[in-house]
Formats: C-alpha cells, sequence, structure tokens
C-alpha cells in the first residue's frame, strides 16, 4: 500500500513538472510575435535614423542668413525640427529665415530621402501585418491568453470536423465551455461566424504537437476533458498520448476506427474509445433484439433539443445480405451473426477470407445481384465507403425486394438530403454516432451510466418509459439536468427528506397548481453508487441523492424554485399555502394555535 | 567571419567611443564639448539600439537594455542642450554644461556596460 502511494506520488509530480515545462515553452513561442516584429523592423529603422541623421546633420552645415542678410547656421533644434515637418509631409515652410538656395538645395534632397525612408519603414510593417507567419503568431498569442483566462470547467476537443462541430453545438447548448484545436484555418475562422452561447476559442495548429495541445490547456486546472476526434487515428493517438502522460488526471475520450490503433491507445491509462462501427453494430443488435430501448437510447443520445426517433421494425429472423467487407461490414457481420442470422456478404476485392458466405463481385452486377437471391433476404446492408455506391445499391435492392429492411452507411454531410429522401430504415453517420456517444459520456456521468444498464432492463420497461417522457414532456427532448439533494442545491427539502416519507410523486408537482403534474421525468437517482433506474412516483428520496432529470427548461426552472423556496414546496408537497414573508409567517402561526 | 557581427560590434564600440569623446574633458566648459559629436553619438546609439533588437537570448535582453538606457541618457542631454541654447534666458552655462556632460557621462557607462558584454560574448564564445 505505501508502495502504491510512493509510486503515485512520484508520477504525480512527474506529470506536474513535465506540465510546467511545456507551459514554460509555449509561453516562450507565444513572445515570438513582438521578436519577429522588432527583427524584421531592424533594417527599415537603420535606414530611417540614417537618413534623418544624415539630412539634419547637412542642414545644420550648410551657411545660410539671418533676416538681416548676415550669415546664420541653423542649430540642431532647428534642423530637427525642419527635417520632421517636411519628411511627414506636414510642410510648415522655411522656419526660422528664409532658406538661402543652397539650404533649398540640401531641403529638396533631403525631402526624396526621407519620402524613401518612411516609404520603406511603413511598407514593410504592413508586409509585415500580413504576413501568414506573423498572423498565426498574433492569433497563436490571442488564443493561449484567451484559454488561460477561462475560469470555468471547459472541454478540450482536438479535431473540429463533423463530429466536432456537433459535440461542440451540444456541449454548448448544455451551457458548458469548450475549446477547440484543428489543423484546417476554414474550420477555426468558420467557428466566429456560428453563433454558439458562448465565446469558444479556437487554433489553427496541429493537435500533434504537446505545445499546441497545452496552449488549448491541457496544463489549465480548470480542463474537464479531452476529445480526441480528429480524422486521423495517427493525431488521435498523439492526442490520447499527451494527455495521459502531462494530466493523468483528466479524462480522455478519443475516435477510433481500427482495433489496432485501440490497442495501442490502451497502452496509455485508459482512454475511453468510440469506435463508430462497433458502436453502430451493437446499436443495430439492439435494435434487432428490443426495438424500443434501441430508440429510447438514440433520442437520450442525440442530446438537447433532440426530436423523438421512429421505432424501426428490423426483421427477427431471416437472412441477411451485406455489401461491402471493410469495417463496418465485419463488424455488422459479425453482430447479425452473434444473433443467429444467416448472411451473405458481398465484396469486391476481398482482403481477408471471411468464414461467412462470400460473393466475391461488384455490387453493381446484375450477375451478383441475382446471385445473393435478395429475393428470399430480409436485410439488407449498403456498407461501402462511398455514398453514391451505397445510394445505387439501395436502389437496386430495393426493385428487387420493395419490402427489405436497408441499412445504409452515409460517408458525407453532402449526400444527407439524399438518403434522407431514400428513407433508410436504419442509417450510420459515423460523424454522428460518435458525437453521440462522447456526448453521453461528457454531459453528466449520470446519462452514461443510465444508457449503459438501460439495455438490459428490457423491451418493455424501455416502451413504457418511452411512453412517460413523451406523455409528459412531448416529442422533444428539452433539458437534461442534474439535481443533488443536499442542503446546499436544496435547502427547502431538508424537513421534508427527514420525515422519511418523501415521495417523488410529491416533489414533481406544478409550483403553480400542484394538480398538474411537472413536467419532467426522473431518468436515474444515484445512491452511495447505486442507481435506480427510472423510479416510479412512490419512490422515497433520501438526503445526498443525486437525480439526472430530463423534461421542459420551464419545469428546470420550476424544480429550482422548489428546492429553494420553503413556501412553494410546502404548498407542492401538502397543499397547503404557506405565507412566504416573515411578517405574515408570524401572524398566520399566532392565529392558527394548533399549527407547527 | 561573420559580417553581422562586425557591423554589431563596429556600431556598439563606436557609440561608446563617441559618447567618451563628448564627455571628456572639463565638465563646466562648453568650448571642450562639441555639440556635433553630441549629434552623432546619438544617432550611432540608436542605430545600435535597433540592431539589438529581435535577439532572444538573455544576453541579447540585457544588451538592449543597456542601448535603451543609453539612449535615453543622451537623448535627455540633447534636450537638455536645447532647453540651454533656445528656451533659458541665461544660456549655456557652466551649470548647464555641467549637466549635459554628465548626463552623457551616464550614457557612456551604460554603454561601457555593453562593450563588456560584447566582450564577455566574445570570449565565452568556442569554436568546436
Amino acid at each position: 500500500m505505501a508502495w502504491k502511494g510512493v509510486f503515485r506520488r512520484d508520477r504525480e509530480q512527474r506529470g506536474r513538472r513535465s506540465a510546467l515545462r511545456l507551459v514554460a515553452a509555449s509561453a516562450a513561442q507565444t513572445s515570438a510575435a513582438i521578436f519577429l516584429v522588432l527583427r524584421r523592423m531592424r533594417a527599415p529603422l537603420i535606414v530611417l535614423i540614417v537618413i534623418f541623421a544624415v539630412t539634419v546633420l547637412g542642414l545644420t552645415l550648410i551657411p545660410g542668413q539671418d533676416a538681416q542678410g548676415r550669415p546664420w547656421r541653423m542649430g540642431f533644434f532647428d534642423a530637427f525640427y525642419v527635417m520632421s515637418y517636411t519628411a511627414t509631409t506636414i510642410g510648415f515652410g522655411e522656419i526660422p529665415y528664409p532658406f538661402t538656395y543652397g539650404q533649398r538645395m540640401w531641403v529638396t534632397v533631403s525631402i526624396y530621402l526621407t519620402v524613401i525612408g518612411w516609404a520603406y519603414a511603413i511598407g514593410s510593417l504592413l508586409a509585415l501585418l500580413q504576413d501568414r507567419g506573423f498572423r498565426r503568431a498574433v492569433a497563436a498569442q490571442h488564443f493561449t491568453r484567451k484559454v488561460s483566462r477561462l475560469r470555468e470547467p471547459f472541454l478540450l476537443i482536438a479535431g473540429f470536423g463533423q463530429t466536432g462541430e456537433l459535440l461542440g453545438r451540444s456541449i454548448d447548448a448544455l451551457g458548458r465551455r469548450f475549446v477547440v484545436l484543428d489543423v484546417s484555418d476554414e474550420r477555426i475562422d468558420g467557428l466566429e461566424l456560428d453563433s454558439y452561447y458562448a465565446d469558444v476559442p479556437g487554433l489553427a495548429a496541429d493537435a500533434r504537437i504537446p505545445g499546441n495541445l497545452d496552449a488549448a490547456g491541457l496544463a489549465h486546472p480548470s480542463l474537464e476533458a479531452v476529445a480526441a476526434l480528429t480524422d486521423d487515428e495517427e493525431v488521435n493517438l498523439a492526442v490520447v498520448m499527451a494527455a495521459a502522460l502531462l494530466r493523468p488526471d483528466v479524462p480522455v475520450v478519443a475516435r477510433v476506427t481500427t482495433r489496432t490503433l485501440a490497442e495501442r491507445m490502451q497502452a496509455f491509462g485508459s482512454p475511453s474509445m468510440v469506435n463508430p462501427f462497433d458502436r453502430f453494430g451493437d446499436h443495430l443488435r439492439l435494435a434487432l433484439k428490443a426495438p424500443a430501448s434501441y430508440q429510447l437510447l438514440t433520442w437520450l443520445e442525440s442530446g438537447p433539443g433532440g426530436e423523438l426517433p421512429a421505432r424501426g421494425l428490423p426483421p427477427r429472423d431471416g437472412r441477411w445480405v451485406v455489401f461491402g467487407y471493410g469495417r463496418l461490414g465485419q463488424e455488422v457481420t459479425r453482430d447479425l451473426r452473434a444473433e443467429g442470422l444467416d448472411v451473405t456478404v458481398v465484396e469486391p476485392h476481398p482482403q481477408s477470407e471471411p468464414d461467412v458466405d462470400l460473393v466475391v463481385g461488384d455490387g453493381s452486377d446484375p450477375w451478383v445481384m441475382a446471385q445473393v437471391d435478395l429475393d428470399r433476404a430480409v436485410g439488407f446492408v449498403a456498407g461501402t465507403d462511398n455514398d453514391t455506391t451505397n445510394l445505387s445499391l439501395v436502389a437496386a435492392a430495393r426493385r428487387a425486394n420493395p419490402s427489405l429492411f436497408i441499412v445504409a452507411r452515409q460517408n458525407r454531410p453532402a449526400s444527407a438530403p439524399l438518403f434522407a429522401a431514400m428513407e433508410i430504415d436504419a442509417l450510420l453517420v459515423p460523424a454522428e454516432v460518435v458525437a453521440h456517444e462522447v456526448y453521453a459520456q461528457l454531459s453528466t456521468p449520470l446519462l452514461w451510466r443510465f444508457l449503459r444498464e438501460m439495455p438490459a432492463q428490457g423491451d418493455a420497461w424501455a416502451a413504457e418509459l418511452t411512453d412517460r417522457l413523451t406523455r409528459l414532456c412531448g416529442q422533444q427532448l428539452q433539458a437534461l439536468w442534474k439535481v443533488r439533494l443536499t442542503p446546499a442545491e436544496g435547502p427547502s427539502l431538508r424537513a421534508w427528506l427527514d420525515s422519511g416519507d418523501a415521495r417523488l410523486g410529491q416533489l414533481l408537482r406544478n409550483p403553480e397548481n400542484r394538480d398538474e403534474p411537472l413536467h419532467a421525468v426522473v431518468l436515474v437517482v444515484s445512491r452511495d453508487g447505486q442507481v435506480i433506474l427510472a423510479p416510479d412516483d412512490d419512490f422515497v428520496l433520501a438526503e445526498g441523492d443525486e437525480l439526472l432529470l430530463a423534461g421542459w427548461a420551464a419545469a428546470r426552472r420550476a424544480l429550482g424554485t422548489i428546492l429553494f423556496v420553503d413556501a412553494v414546496r410546502e404548498y407542492v408537497v401538502t397543499g397547503r399555502r404557506v405565507p412566504s414573508s416573515w411578517i405574515w409567517r408570524k401572524l398566520s402561526r399566532a392565529s392558527e394555535p394548533g399549527g407547527r | 567571419m561573420n559580417l553581422e557581427k562586425v557591423v554589431f560590434g563596429f556600431f556598439v564600440v563606436l557609440a561608446a567611443t563617441l559618447n567618451f569623446g563628448f564627455f571628456i574633458g572639463d565638465l563646466q566648459n562648453p568650448a571642450l564639448h562639441n555639440k556635433y559629436e553630441l549629434f552623432a553619438a546619438v544617432v550611432v546609439n540608436l542605430i545600435a539600439t535597433v540592431l539589438k533588437f529581435g535577439d532572444r537570448t538573455q544576453i541579447g535582453a540585457v544588451h538592449l537594455a543597456t542601448s535603451l538606457v543609453a539612449d535615453l541618457q543622451l537623448i535627455a542631454a540633447t534636450l537638455a542642450l536645447g532647453f540651454a541654447a533656445y528656451i533659458s534666458t541665461d544660456g549655456l552655462t557652466p551649470a548647464a554644461t555641467a549637466s549635459i556632460v554628465s548626463l552623457s557621462g551616464g550614457a557612456l557607462l551604460a554603454n561601457v556596460v555593453s562593450v563588456v558584454l560584447l566582450v564577455v560574448e566574445t570570449v565565452s564564445f568556442h569554436r568546436g
């Protein structure tokens, strides 16, 4: 035990030390912008100084005359004054006495010289401001400052493609902050144009470089979690590595699509990994086994504002045909076979010999279509990585057998309207699967526990809960929030909870009229590490319980009032109208001798 | 031989020597302190300062700092000279001269530090 403690301390210290070193390195990096300006401005500034020196010196040396025609030499102050207003094209005239011809000649030369000097200096400065490297340095500095000033918990998203954007929107809708790192300038510029509730700092930089991750707040004390969602698996691995080594205390979620990379990531702490194909296979299995559970899962994962998806009715037995034996095809085939279904696979270029019924050939070939015998199949999967191929496969399959259950994979967001028009029964959009999964993991730990334990409750249970949710809150999921029944978060509940008969159904009433229910459903109650899924109205609450609720935003505000105002709680629970001001309470207590 | 180092060393030393030339001589006697020499010292010091811009090393930072001090002192000296020559009714009195020259003396000290730094940098440079 003691040894373990020593090792842990050592590890923590190491983490802290390397994080400190990283901070110093990135601070030096960001001050580079100023040094760049200074270094590039050296030559123009020296030219300007030399031109000024030569012209001022010349003016003091060239003989002039005063108003009475006596010989006179200009002093340094006069000369500098004359050159200053001449060089800046202000031109006050010949001061203090009219110039002689010698002086005029010299001033003529000086005018041209100083104009060249200024043009060179200002031109260099403007060119520098336009310079890509300089602007990048300034942007990096700005970003670092913004991130270091964040005082609330935030999420670091590396990779802001389709997945990152979906996740960012959900996180933003929850009222939480996030910081973005992406290689593409366009996506970062897009951040400013998009409307988010909170300001989103973004930097166009390579997430593989630990210095950039640090600028994005990897060493920041308020960092909550890191999400590595780039398209490049190597980059995701690099982010997981950096986060595990420098911030072992922060949870990491990463997108992976291959098993080899998942294993390499596993070596660094235990990041939670999301494989869209694997998850889709699991979802498909759940959809086959328990359509209602699947419906509830996809609804809750879709984030704030999600519409209730339609409940599909996939065929429970029969033969399936899978086109494309890539990453998706393999996962789906494995999951379907695990459900005891027959699968026929069609693949033009098989990489490995699968132990399933395989037809080698192109899906667009009529002979292949005839070979797989679609008439007698029940399900069809178009799982290639080409949207056009998938769409044409779906069209061909529909023509062969209109009653087929169709599963298709959409690769590019631009194809979304086409797939929507096709009315696919189960559509896989890898970016959405990852975004929803990461959202479920990072939004609240309770939601994640609910989603993991929910399938075990069975299909009928899920159908009933979905019914309750739609009855109370409608087809749209407005808000998902957490309440902790502690004296700090629910000061008005204390006496009621202590009574030992604090039933959930009494609390969730409308504070305006307690005959109406509050438009919210408790999904989970967590007590001492144990979770109770979807408790009913007779459930007895206790102090310290953590509740996850889904419902209207108005219900969230109403519940907040119930938790804080004694009079409202009293009315909601017992139906008694209790005066809320001090003087009326005194008066009513006096008039009601048996009162509390 | 590095041309950049030659130019850099040249200006640093020239700034110090010009400054010294102006400073040397009786503190109160204006005839011993040439204003053209002060002008040259200001210009060369400004150039030396700009040459030190953008060096990110520790010694580079101290170099820049000494140069900025020298600039400040010399510009103060020229302002004092301008005040005495153009604005003050007494003209260039021994007291005014003394203050101008002593300001340039402060700049000289900063320039000496600069030269010492240059020497230290050169001596501590090993070629393999």
